[in-house]
């Protein structure tokens, strides 16, 4: 009974020790900072307004068509990101590493769909009223399935062989060393990808129906704004997969496992959870939803190169942080919101279409500047920060 | 039961029969096969080598094969029937892998299908290499029996190596009196005579001075690249190889110096014309200043930060000089032309021998400032956050003002080299500071020590001199390092030349956390 009783008096202790520092120059310091991330954000936040503002109101060099325009191709952008993004806060929630070679395994999910597409063009499947048919247009929503189904199956394949030869093997590594290796795989991948395939980009053949410039038309104040199939197609797809993530991660027993080596893999594993498995299964999940992200962005963007990957898995990154590193609702909103930003945002500051990419950056480093847990993201752990 | 030779065997087969297509389908076995050829001494760069060093090529692959799959088992004994189906099977396995793809390519090419339409690297020409110049049929049941018969060659050979004790005995004798020479007190007290070692000093201090005068233009452009990336090499070791922390956008500041110093130099865009003497200090300070700016709100948050963040700033960077809203500052996508050489007393020297004795002289310099910074307070400092973070604290360490102070002193260097690099180019242009340079330092930074300076100068020779040597990789190089990057991480993550510390603080790295196992 005494033993009951001094157990929790000690966790209170230290708790005590924990979260107070004794030392009150520590705290003013800590104050200080928190005053001065403030600052600067209020400072930035009022500056971006005044200038969107300015834009909008003032000067109205856009009509609503465009807006509209802008914000649907941001939200279509955004659901991609936010399917990568997923992948990182998961493999971050569970091993603390940023996977940088995550976009390349974007990037192989987009070359499986291309290629899926390819293949599926030279079959022929005549049929009497056309005898040129291929098998691609002659049964376009089995082959955008079989796309799918190829481009997940090969960035899944590839998210798993990456954590069993690159990363497992340096579970007990310093931290610095995985990063290393990642950027390693990262490189590694893209080159590879560029000899086998060459460097140039490649046209994505779509089947005619989910035609790029095919879509329904809406009259917004006077002018035509074209809902792209392919976009919609996208934007639905990735939000039933984020849904079914969501579902898997808190209703199933997989899910409740990886929730359970997250917040502890000692503990997890003391109460019968495979930690390797579920690592494996997490790499796993997170190159199928990435895989399914590069499978659209081929259909979407309808170009696919080498490179394909570099810049939507750093941005995706961009957004797991803005929502809060390790928090899944967090990748989500932070990806549709980078999506939109991104997609907006050049024209409402009246700055020039070529420096989009420069705004997600800026959005990293102000979400680090000013709130660095993100957006949903809880104060981290000292292990986490 | 399976035995486990066989399994394996299998294993090891699969793995090597991956490698050997892939090598294949990106066309690595022409360059392979050419590479062979070099060590002949035949320079066969750009024609077809001849069927004998693809042979060769091949073989070692199957030996490496066979000598991996038959090595000395853990738990059974060495056994000659172990050995030999090991190696055979992993022998085989590889040789089917190739088989099939050589036999399924063969008759592509025979039907007159171009497979170069998706796999641009698998030349006609690289087919028929790959099939001995034979029928598909035949060249693939050849290629299968090559990598067989090599690995069954390999695993007897190494069996044989291994367990005779003639040989076992030879070459520990062999080794002995190599270390025993070496070790021996006449020669360590040559090594550590006072006078000896300033002749060493002398004899290399004339290399240096007579070497960039006789060698010619293009060994001076080489080892003048190998110059500057040991001076980034050097910096980056500041941040990543002393404090711990990973800056993977490190060409930003290599990008700050080299066109702060352009901008201050070249007559256009601006015309300021000023002197190389004082643009260089303003050109290092810039970066420095860059460093601090970018070091403020992140170095107290961990590390991964870090390195994404000025991986956004290397690229914010790169965009913002290619972009027309900077056009008239920076001059745009073209670049900055005619940028000043240095000049002393009104005589300028810009001949490449001149600038290859300025890069000596600034990676003299930098070695030496580098030296200090390790052995002193700061230094360990450094360590001491690279090692826990959180005991460096408690010990009275300020860790951010450390970080901050490391990554601008990095930054610094990083502006030198990028000063040295304008000038010497007399051309500064975005293109220059894309995201391949930081790779490379970190690439030359990890192979060749993390956090040891002799290690940085034999990673910049290893990573930016040897590629010189063997164009024909070229194509390959990124490939290579991304794969030397994984296998470094998990074979030897402290470099060839590792960090040699103190025997505490070695003691302290390999068990950090004390009791914890």
């Amino acid at each position: 009974m005494a033993a009951a009783v001094a157990i929790p008096s000690i966790t209170k202790r230290r708790h005590y020790f924990m979260d107070k520092p004794t030392s009150t120059s520590t705290q003013l310091r800590l104050r200080l900072e928190r005053y001065i991330r403030m600052f600067a954000g209020i400072v930035i936040g009022v500056f971006l307004l005044w200038r969107v503002y300015n834009v909008i109101v003032l000067q109205q060099n856009f009509g609503a068509d465009t807006w509209v325009r802008f914000g649907l191709s941001g939200l279509i952008l955004g659901g991609m990101y936010a399917l990568i993004a997923i992948g990182y806060t998961l493999v971050y929630g569970i091993m603390f590493m940023i996977n940088f070679a995550h976009g390349e395994v974007m990037m192989l999910g987009a070359f499986g769909g291309f290629f899926t597409f390819e293949i599926l063009r030279f079959i022929p499947a005549p049929t009497i009223a056309n005898p040129d048919l291929n098998f691609l247009n002659a049964h376009p929503f089995l082959s955008v399935f079989l796309a799918f189904l190829v481009g997940i199956f090969i960035s899944a394949m590839a998210g798993y062989f990456l954590e069993r030869i690159a990363y497992r093997p340096l579970r007990k590594a310093p931290r610095l060393i995985l990063l290393i290796t990642a950027i390693g795989a990262s490189i590694f991948l893209q080159n590879l990808a560029m000899l086998l395939f060459g460097p140039q980009r490649k046209n994505v053949v779509n089947p005619d129906i989910l035609d790029r410039g095919a879509g329904w038309i809406v009259n917004v104040s006077g002018n035509d704004v074209l809902i792209s199939y392919t976009g919609v197609f996208s934007l639905v797809l990735s939000t039933l997969l984020m849904i079914g993530l969501y579902i898997l991660v808190q209703r199933t027993k997989l899910g409740r496992a990886m929730r359970a080596v997250a917040s502890d893999k000692n503990t997890a594993s003391l109460m019968g959870v495979d930690v390797d498995d579920v690592i494996s299964k997490t790499f796993i999940i997170s190159g199928a939803l990435a895989g399914a992200a590069g499978v659209m962005w081929g259909i979407h963007m309808g170009l696919v190169n080498h490179y394909t990957g570099f810049l939507p898995g750093i941005k995706a990154f961009t957004a797991a942080v803005m929502g809060g590193i390790g928090n899944i609702p967090g990748a989500m909103l932070g990806g549709m919101l980078l999506g939109v930003v991104e997609a907006i945002g050049p024209a409402a500051v009246g700055i020039d279409f070529q420096l989009k990419d420069v705004i997600a950056f800026s959005i990293l480093v102000l979400v680090l500047i000013v709130r660095p847990s993100g957006i949903l993201g809880e104060k981290l752990s000292e292990e986490k920060l | 039961m399976r035995s486990s030779a066989l399994d394996k065997g299998l294993r090891t087969g699969v793995i090597f029969g991956i490698v050997i297509v892939t090598m294949f389908l990106i066309g690595f076995t022409v360059t392979g096969a050419g590479l062979v050829g070099k060590i002949f001494g035949v320079s066969s760069s750009y024609s077809t080598p001849s069927l004998v060093y693809f042979s060769l090529f091949m073989i070692l692959i199957g030996v490496w094969a066979g000598a991996s799959a038959s090595s000395r088992p853990l738990v059974e004994a060495d056994t000659w029937k172990r050995a030999l189906t090991a190696g055979t099977s992993a022998g085989a396995v590889s040789g089917l892998f190739s088989a099939v793809v050589g036999f399924i390519f063969g008759e592509l090419i025979a039907n007159k299908i171009d497979p170069r339409t998706y796999l641009p690297s698998v030349s006609p020409e690289s087919i028929q290499l790959f099939l001995f110049n034979q029928s598909p049929l035949t060249g693939s049941l050849m290629l299968f029996a090559v990598l067989t018969a090599s690995g069954l060659a390999a695993a007897a050979l190494f069996f044989f190596l291994r367990n005779n004790d003639s040989v076992k005995s030879s070459a520990r004798k062999a080794s002995e009196s190599v270390w025993g020479t070496i070790r021996s007190e006449r020669v360590v007290g040559i090594a550590q005579n006072k006078y000896t070692r300033y002749a060493a000093l002398l004899a290399f201090a004339a290399i240096l001075i007579i070497l960039p005068r006789t060698w010619g233009g293009y060994w001076n452009y080489v080892f003048g690249t190998v110059g500057i990336y040991i001076i980034l090499g050097l910096g980056l070791n500041i941040i990543t190889g002393w404090a711990g922390q990973l800056v993977i956008g490190y060409v930003a500041f290599f990008a700050v110096g080299a066109y702060t110093f352009a901008l201050l130099t070249a007559p256009e865009p601006h015309h300021l014309m000023m002197n190389f003497w004082v643009a260089l200090g303003l050109g290092v300070l810039a970066a420095g200043i860059s460093g601090l700016l970018i070091g403020l709100p992140i170095l107290n948050l961990r590390g991964d930060y870090l390195a994404i963040v000025t991986l956004g700033f290397a690229e914010i960077i790169r965009i913002l000089l290619k972009s027309d809203l900077m056009t008239p500052y920076t001059a745009g996508p073209r670049g900055i032309r005619d940028i000043a050489g240095p000049s002393l007393f009104g005589k300028s020297f810009t001949s490449d021998v001149d600038f290859m004795y300025l890069i000596i002289i600034a990676v003299l310099v930098v070695t030496f400032l580098a030296n200090r910074l390790q052995n002193s307070r700061t230094g360990k400092a450094w360590f001491a956050i690279n090692l826990d973070e959180t005991v460096a604290r408690a010990t009275g360490v300020n860790a951010f003002a450390s970080k901050l102070l490391a990554l601008s002193l990095s930054a610094a260097v990083a502006g030198l080299a990028g000063v040295l690099f304008a000038s010497r180019n007399q051309f500064s242009g975005p293109d220059d500071h894309a995201l391949m340079v930081s790779i490379n330092v970190i690439c030359l930074v990890i192979v060749g020590g993390i956090g040891n300076i002799p290690g940085v100068f034999l990673g910049a020779f290893a990573l930016k001199g040897l590629p010189e040597i063997l164009r024909e990789t070229e194509n390959y190089r990124l490939l290579i390092f991304g794969v030397l990057l994984i296998v470094m991480m998990r074979l030897r993550p402290e470099g060839f030349l590792p960090a040699r510390r103190p025997e505490l603080e070695k003691a302290a790295v390999q068990n950090p956390l004390g009791e914890e196992a």
